[in-house]
């Protein structure tokens, strides 16, 4: 076998209700705080659903500093670009960069890719329109006429899904390969996989990953709670009484390298990209198939693509969305992949909300975090396992992982499946 | 050197201004045909631009005879539902139980785009006097409707492809404005060549000629305004150019390994042979005068397809007609190809189709595979007085008889992301594997 390159991780960022650094959300998560509360955002007090994470106290300059670009850009894409730029930063590859020739830095830049898993957008950003469908009263022709004086000539730049993946390569002067990926929830985390397939194909030598999203949108809510899928006062995976998910928004952001650039420029390795898999269902938006087929096919591409054996995974980082059907059919599918004992199993989004594009990579993130520190947290919204999915190794309790790997897996609407096995810490210790 | 795998494009499909199938679309293109007039499918007379290149008598129904599918549909779904069953029937071979998990799918969509009506619906409960009022969406006056709230998922469309045709392997939907169709086709390339999947339905679909999409680009001062000569509009190169012609529609390809294509008995329209993909970073909407960032997606694509520039006898250029997109693809057609560009024949399809967005790059993809199936060089429509910025060798007038070994398609978008894909005759890879063979 010809031998590909292997991608370490070299820089982290991200920010959700739960925190402004992986640090800080990682121990928010550790000492069991939730960022799941009632909404602020607008007066939900007679909504039938009334609770979200949250980011609060942060203002747009936290995020992005520059504030000439605030207004070509929506939420989502400022939780995107602060994520990413804490993770640049962390890398250190522009200090790096500094140091080369002009061929050199040419050539860096060209070599240097950027993948974002994006959204895609919101109903909220059309509401821009609101004013002018009133002032139109039903007439399109005023309609027409009007929209030049009504609506912000820079909407659709607002609104662009790709807008990070821009500005991170306009930012930075990245320009090598490249995609935005809008697959719902697994947008982010396929932008990761992708990534370290560009690096390990030869494509690029490090790219910037970022998985961001604002999905805390009011007409978004209304049509989650229509479909039932959201929890009412608490995300509670894998629990008796887990009623379903919550909305949450943020971002998360890697810098990947090879691990010989990273060795060459004496870079700190947080952890190695082993492999992934990815499925669909085939089954529509929204349903599942509750035998967790997709799921199993997903776990075993991984496993293969990183050349292990179910025996060496050392934990596991749950989709654990809350809602009935998606925790019952990931139980299923981890009993089959894992007849010989399933390890421990976690998840986050009981404390992070669901942030859809974006939970993969935080939940990436917080698994290299676990691995480092060899705690696999607990779950402090898991009261009872449901019988009905026992036995199954999630607790309440931290746990200690059984090994330095973790499989992190990833699922989304139309049937989507993703899963990613990570290593902590530098590859070179137990070759 | 490493085996590397060789993919063949095995059927293709088309939903365009210029026809509801390929063979209809490519009648029109080579013939000169604008798809571009006046927009019907709602009342445009305010906008500062009237005109685009809209999908005509389109039945959603006829193409797919899936009722119940369709519910889950909206427009540009309808169209890609369309063009793939196209290009599945045009490759004989669709997926089956056995190799379901062997297919993937991989798509250029367009932004998530509410439909127009759902948007005045929640105007009107949520928003009469124009601010937003979020209680209003509990009141008795509005109902969320499950099914267009499916409908509008940014993954809508590919879930529902994957569904429709029992796709199970990798599916995955990228998004980058107008580069979205190419890049869809280079990932595709790549995840067959690292044999994630041994059949891909790869391609795009768009439509954004609704009032909100039509805003959006009226905003920008991107179209071109000439309502009073829609046909003339569209006119890539020219000295005249003012903007581009909204369009919509759908293009998809059936790729497959080359040897099992082979082995089935495959029609071969060409090999998949090489794809480049780079970022400008230089701003949103404008495009670098130099031609940096297409010059290095031009390079890989020929590196990638292990070619020289020489080897390329047309080229489906981006040509949006916009005065910087045709300036900026022009210099890097030249810093990459130098005088052989004179030699090459170059054209915009979009001035006969308009600019698909995130569809454009699959269509044109599918364009260059016909082009080299039938020896034509498709003309660039419109073009009366050459820009001198824009010294290529532009197929003016008539499309072009001429052997195409190789073509290759360029897709720069706004944000600066640019793909190319280059295309090789199915003669010219007998070729090589001759040569390959007697060494």
């Amino acid at each position: 076998m010809s031998a590909r390159p292997r991608v370490v991780f070299t820089g982290m960022g991200a920010v959700c209700g739960a925190g402004l650094s992986v640090r800080e959300i990682w121990e928010s998560v550790l000492a069991g705080r939730s960022a799941v509360q009632p909404l602020r955002r607008w007066n939900a007090q007679h909504w039938p659903v009334g609770i979200a994470a949250e980011l609060h106290g942060v203002n747009n300059r936290t995020l992005v500093e520059d504030r000439k670009l605030h207004k070509m850009l929506s939420r989502t894409d400022l939780l995107g670009l602060y994520a990413a730029g804490q993770a640049i930063r962390h890398s250190g590859v522009v200090e790096h960069r500094q140091g080369l020739s002009p061929e050199e830095t040419a050539r860096f830049n060209d070599r240097s890719g950027v993948f974002a898993g994006s959204g895609g957008g919101t109903y909220q950003c059309n509401y821009d329109f609101f004013p002018l469908l009133t002032n139109a009263k039903g007439s399109m022709q005023v309609f027409g006429a009007e929209v030049a004086n009504t609506v912000n000539p820079m909407w659709l730049l607002r609104n662009l899904p790709n807008n990070v993946l821009c500005h991170v390569g306009i930012g930075h002067g990245f320009k090598g390969t490249n995609g935005c990926i809008t697959n719902q929830c697994i947008s982010g985390v396929a932008a990761v996989a992708e990534a370290a397939n560009a690096i390990r194909e030869g494509e690029a030598d490090r790219a910037t990953v970022v998985g961001h999203d604002a999905a805390i949108d009011a007409e978004t809510l209304v049509n989650f709670e229509r479909v039932g899928l959201l929890a009412r006062e608490a995300l509670r995976p894998f629990d008796t009484d887990r009623d379903g998910t919550v909305l949450g928004e943020g971002a998360a952001a890697f810098m990947l390298e090879t691990l010989d650039a990273a060795q060459a420029r004496g870079a700190t390795v947080a952890g190695e990209f082993l492999g992934s898999g990815s499925t669909t269902e085939a089954t529509g938006v929204l349903d599942i198939r509750p035998d967790g087929g997709g799921l199993i096919s997903a776990i075993r591409l991984a496993l293969a693509d990183a050349n292990l054996v179910p025996g060496d995974i050392g934990m596991i980082v749950a989709h654990a969305n809350g809602t009935v059907a998606s925790d019952a059919s990931e139980v299923t599918a981890l009993r089959a992949v894992f007849p010989e004992g399933i390890p421990p199993v976690t998840g986050f989004k009981w404390a992070l909300g669901h942030t859809i594009a974006a939970s993969g990579v935080l939940d990436l993130a917080l698994a290299l975090k676990a691995l480092q520190a060899s705690v696999v947290p607990g779950i402090p919204t898991l009261r009872s396992l449901d019988p009905r999915l026992a036995p199954f190794p999630v607790a309440a309790a931290h746990r200690t992982p059984r090994g330095s790997t973790a499989l992190v897996i990833c699922r989304g609407f139309g049937g989507m499946n993703l899963a990613a096995i990570v290593r902590a810490s530098a590859p070179s210790i137990g070759e | 050197m490493k085996h590397r795998r060789r993919i063949a494009i095995t059927g293709l499909g088309m939903v365009t201004p210029n026809g509801n199938d390929a063979p209809s679309s490519w009648a029109a293109l080579q013939a000169g045909r604008s798809g571009v007039g006046l927009i019907r499918s709602f009342d445009a007379s305010g906008f500062s631009t009237q005109i685009g290149a809209e999908v005509k008598d389109f039945d959603p129904h006829a193409a797919i005879g899936d009722s119940k599918r369709l519910k889950y549909a909206c427009r540009s779904h309808g169209f890609a539902l369309a063009a793939a069953t196209e290009a599945l029937q045009d490759a004989g071979i669709c997926p089956e139980p056995a190799t379901s998990s062997r297919w993937g799918c991989s798509v250029g969509a367009g932004m998530m785009a509410m439909p127009f009506h759902e948007l005045q619906a929640v105007h009107a409960v949520s928003a009469p006097d124009g601010e937003f009022n979020p209680d209003a969406l509990w009141s008795q006056g509005y109902s969320a409707d499950p099914v267009a709230f499916c409908r509008n998922q940014s993954n809508a469309g590919i879930a529902l492809l994957a569904q429709h045709f029992g796709i199970r392997g990798y599916a995955t939907a990228v998004h980058t404005a107008c580069a979205s169709g190419g890049q869809a086709l280079g990932t595709a390339l790549k995840l067959m060549r690292r044999g994630v999947v041994d059949y891909m339905l790869a391609g795009g679909y768009d439509s954004m000629l609704n009032p909100i999409g039509l805003s959006a680009f009226c905003l920008l001062g991107a179209l071109s305004p000439d309502n009073d000569q829609p046909e003339r509009a569209s006119r890539p190169f020219d000295a005249t150019r003012n903007g581009f012609v909204l369009g919509e529609g759908a293009g998809f390809l059936v790729l497959e390994d080359w040897e099992a294509a082979t082995a089935r008995g495959a029609r071969i329209y060409a090999e998949l042979a090489g794809d480049g993909n780079s970022l400008s970073s230089y701003r949103i909407t404008d495009s670098p005068p130099d031609g940096d960032g297409p010059i290095q997606a031009m390079q890989q694509a020929l590196r990638d397809a292990e070619a020289t520039c020489e080897d390329v006898d047309y080229v489906n250029a981006h040509g949006t007609s916009t005065l910087m997109n045709d300036r900026s693809e022009c210099a890097a057609l030249r810093a990459v190809m130098g005088s052989h560009i004179d030699t090459v024949a170059v054209s915009s399809t979009k001035s006969c189709m308009g600019h698909l967005i995130a569809a454009a790059g699959a269509v044109e993809a599918g364009v260059c595979a016909l082009a080299i199936r039938d020896g034509i060089a498709p003309c660039n429509a419109n073009l009366a007085e050459l820009d001198p910025d824009c010294a290529v060798n532009i197929i003016r007038g008539q499309s072009q008889s001429r052997p195409i070994r190789m073509a290759m398609s360029n897709s720069l978008g706004f944000g600066g992301s640019n793909s190319c894909l280059v295309f090789r005759h199915p003669d010219e890879v007998k070729a090589i594997r001759e040569r390959e063979g007697r060494r």
